[in-house]
């Protein structure tokens, strides 16, 4: 019985061990970074087939291995200036509650770690739609990094978008 | 679901799906019979037999409840099989076999649930005692009108025991068969041989004479062995070859063989040296019986030997596989289709001259074509199940509502995925419900009235239409009556244009509105209010659509169209400037370059395409998905004919590329935010090359347009 708590226990800490870690990426020199956890794995930029009537952001879908996933192009996402892919570009490739999906970001940059008591709240002031999608902001040595939650980057905006129709 | 034992959770799914699969087969027959108002011997054994293996497997489950019921009807049909009673009150042993049937069918409704607490059923079963009393006290006066002399296949009753078997001894061999110790159920096992021999036999009695009915007899038969008297057609070798295979014999004695008559009767202790005379002489037989005995096995053995020796030559081997793994095995075949297009038209192979890669591809396509269709084959099933279960239903309503109605089938053999006919039982009961309730006229008279046969018809009828299956729900009622209809639209508020521009057809499809129910009266089958939109709901949720045709006075249809196959269409591959999209055979009626006479304008400058005489819209793809063609020119493009649901239009793309068959793969849920599907795309497939199409969804382009 205690063996199969300590399991449990050393299980537990590998969660944490990855909790605390980061894939951090580039978008016009701000650092962004998704939960590794979330993550799944980080291809090259390939041929996108665009799906008509989708908001511009949304570039389409690729064909990985068999399996369809969407395409969400982050810098578009975050209202910036267009830009050409290079080789530099990346598409990383995220889970949301078990669906795939792909986020186009302008290089990958590392993986972090970066503790709670380095984590601040997401500012509240701003009226700036990105920051509904910012989880929190992490301080690593002189970086600021934001912190994303993939979901929402799908959703969320969409729903605000209807009820501002709305209103 | 700890309500069974350990190591028994395992096998609830399969007696599950046993038991129920029984049960329709019971009220199958017994549907037959009752329209044929004459009980086969055929059919009593096969009632007999299905109520003995649902006794047994609910035994082995340990459901006491289910296995004492099944086992009262069981007792009931051995009193009708051996001796024949006149069974004046037909109609009450029909009610009590279907309602018997009908609390074992909810029971195993309840056993699904997590709070499952056993039934009690000795309500019913105290009824089937009643009525098999009154079998039994009316059973003499049977025995004598028919006489016994035209049944032999009866089987002595009790009193024709011993004494007059003693008298015809002279023809007669008498063996005494033992069971293994603690082999269970001896009385059972001693009928299961009595089945074997029987036919073989040109007389046979045995004692104790009430093993079927009796549970007790088994105590007998361990104390004082099974005696059976027979009189051979063939050689006693024969009957004595089976009584040796038989499960579970430990040994068998001759009491008395027609040579032996005068030793026999006189000096039973002679039996002794025979009994170890045969009991050496099976050495090896005994030596294997309990090897094939596994414990607890037992009552399953028997019941495979009962329906072995039922089903004689038309045996079929049949398993049941988990659905998901049948899914999964589509999805692996819709893989291979694609990757063999991939590796066989792969860009890399272009200009070279590769004969025998070439005649291998070729091979392998053939290979992948023949797997596919074989894994759509395992997953078609027939429409004669959801079929069969409606004869029930009008059975039950034709009582109730004391309406005189003919359920008649036409293309029951055509067959449907799946995952498609799970979705339709609901749908067909609930029209042919309607049709039974609301659609057949009240009475005769009424029907006799109107110039109609005195009974009323209600026809399920299915066929295969370009990649669809049609499914026609018909009476030959009342009809549907437009202005009812139309004025109870109005009064639910559920009219959105003015009154007299709604075409019939129209009017019959607001029956179909969420809150309509032309019945003014709630009755137990129909008029809750949900009716017709509940059925058309189930429908579209497997792709289907449903429309409703009708003559007042005449009868109503009711017409179902469903996909064949949810997952694997044939699709017409069209570009629009870069993107190539794919449009479902099924919807396309024709393609064709467009002649300078054939378009036309109306007023407001909307264009329309004039076909043979008939106007249909234009929609030009890149115009409604904002692309950038290649053509904008109409005449340089090409124009596809579509239809759906009944509405038609023309499409206008660049150019056509070919047909191909294609998997479906649905869109990601995470883009519902973006209406892919309000926007006429049903989901995308991945074509040979890699690269993805969207498939369109051709009705709702026409509704959105």
């Amino acid at each position: 019985m205690a063996g199969i708590l300590n399991r449990f226990a050393s299980e537990e800490e590998e969660v944490d061990l990855q909790s605390n870690k980061y894939l951090t990426f580039l978008i016009e020199k701000q650092y962004y970074a998704f939960p590794i956890r979330d993550v799944i794995e980080i291809i090259e930029v390939q041929e996108i087939t665009p799906v008509p009537e989708f908001p511009d952001y949304a570039k389409g879908i690729i064909n990985l291995r068999g399996r369809i996933i969407p395409i969400i192009d982050v810098r578009l996402r975050f209202h910036k200036k267009e830009e050409a892919y290079n080789e530099r570009t990346c598409i990383i490739v995220v889970n949301i509650s078990g669906l795939d999906i792909g986020f186009i970001v302008d290089t990958v940059d590392e993986v972090l770690d970066i503790e709670d008591e380095n984590i601040s709240a997401a500012p509240k002031i701003s009226t700036d739609r990105s920051t509904k999608y910012i989880t929190g902001v992490g301080k690593v040595e002189n970086r600021i990094v934001l912190l994303l939650d993939a979901n929402k980057m799908l959703s969320e905006d969409e729903i605000s978008e209807l009820s501002s129709q709305v209103q | 679901m700890s309500k069974f034992e350990a190591g028994m959770e395992a096998m609830v799914d399969m007696y599950i799906y046993e038991t129920t699969t029984l049960l329709e087969q019971l009220d199958q027959i017994l549907m037959k019979t009752e329209s044929a108002s004459s009980f086969g011997e055929e059919d009593i054994n096969e009632i007999f037999r299905i109520m003995h293996t649902i006794k047994g497997s609910s035994a082995m489950m340990g459901l006491e409840n289910m296995s004492t019921l099944a086992h009262a009807i069981e007792d009931m049909f051995f009193i009708i099989r051996e001796e024949k009673p006149v069974i004046t009150n037909t109609r009450d042993l029909y009610e009590l076999v279907f309602n018997a049937s009908d609390l074992l069918k909810a029971e195993i409704e309840l056993l699904q649930e997590d709070s499952y607490s056993p039934t009690d059923f000795s309500g019913a079963k105290q009824k089937i005692f009643d009525f098999v009393d009154v079998l039994k006290g009316k059973a003499p006066a049977g025995n004598a009108a028919q006489g016994t002399a035209q049944a032999p296949a009866a089987t002595a009753a009790a009193s024709q025991s011993a004494e007059p078997a003693e008298q015809k001894n002279s023809d007669f061999t008498a063996v005494r068969v033992f069971f293994e110790d603690d082999c269970k159920m001896e009385n059972l096992r001693a009928l299961l041989i009595i089945n074997k021999i029987r036919e073989d036999c040109e007389k046979l009695e045995y004692e104790p004479a009430d093993i079927e009915t009796n549970p007790e007899s088994a105590k007998k038969i361990i104390e004082n062995g099974f005696v059976i008297r027979f009189k051979p057609i063939g050689p006693v070798e024969n009957i004595t070859r089976e009584i040796e295979e038989a499960l579970n014999v430990k040994s068998y004695e001759f009491i008395s063989t027609p040579a032996k008559e005068e030793k026999a009767p006189v000096q039973p202790a002679a039996a002794q040296p025979v009994q170890q005379q045969a009991s050496q002489s099976v050495p090896e037989k005994k030596a294997e019986a309990p090897q094939q005995k596994e414990e607890g096995a037992s009552v399953e053995q028997i019941n495979n030997l009962l329906a072995q020796s039922k089903s004689g030559g038309t045996k079929q081997s049949l398993i049941s596989v988990n659905l998901n793994k049948l899914d999964q095995l589509l999805d692996m075949v819709g893989e291979i289709v694609i990757t063999e297009a991939m590796v066989t038209a792969n860009p890399d192979l272009k200009g070279l001259q590769l004969d025998n890669f070439q005649k291998a591809a070729r091979q392998l396509r053939k290979l992948t074509d023949e797997l596919q269709d074989i894994v759509m084959s395992i997953r078609m099933v027939p429409l004669s199940g959801a079929f069969n279960k409606m004869t029930r239903i009008v059975r039950d309503m034709k009582i109730k509502l004391n309406k005189d109605v003919d359920l008649v089938f036409e293309g029951e053999e055509t067959e449907v995925d799946k995952s498609v006919i799970d979705n339709l039982n609901d749908p067909l009961m609930h029209m042919v419900r309607n049709a039974m309730d609301h659609g057949i006229e009240d009475t005769a008279e009424e029907r006799i009235a109107k110039g109609k046969p005195a009974k009323g018809t209600i026809t399920l009828s299915a066929y295969n239409a370009s990649g669809e299956v049609i499914i026609v729900v018909s009476d030959d009622g009342k009809g549907i009556d437009p202005a009812k209809v139309l004025a109870k639209a109005k009064k639910n508020g559920l009219l959105t244009k003015p009154e007299k521009d709604y075409t019939e057809k129209e009017i019959f499809n607001l029956i179909m509105l969420p809150g309509f129910s032309t019945n003014e009266v709630v009755t137990e089958y129909s008029g809750r209010g949900v009716g017709m939109d509940v059925v058309r709901k189930n429908i579209e949720k497997i792709g289907g659509s449903v429309s409703v045709d009708s003559k007042f006075g005449q009868g109503t249809n009711f017409i179902i169209k469903i996909p064949l196959s949810l997952a694997i269409v044939d699709g017409m591959e069209v570009t629009v400037g870069k993107s190539i999209f794919t449009i479902p055979i099924n919807s396309i009626k024709e393609s064709f370059k467009l002649k300078p006479k054939q378009l036309i304008k109306d007023t407001s400058g909307k264009e329309m395409i004039m076909i043979r005489g008939e106007c249909y819209p234009l929609i030009r793809l890149y115009e409604i998905y904002g692309l950038e063609p290649s053509y904008t020119d109409l005449f340089s493009g090409i124009i596809i004919l579509v239809e759906a649901e009944g509405k038609s239009a023309c499409l206008f793309a660049d150019e056509l590329i070919g047909e191909q068959q294609v998997v479906v793969k649905p869109f990601s849920p995470l883009l519902n935010n973006f209406k892919v599907k309000q926007n006429g795309m049903a989901g995308c497939t991945i074509l040979g090359d890699g690269s993805i199409t969207i498939i369109l969804d051709v009705n709702n382009i026409i509704s959105n347009f």
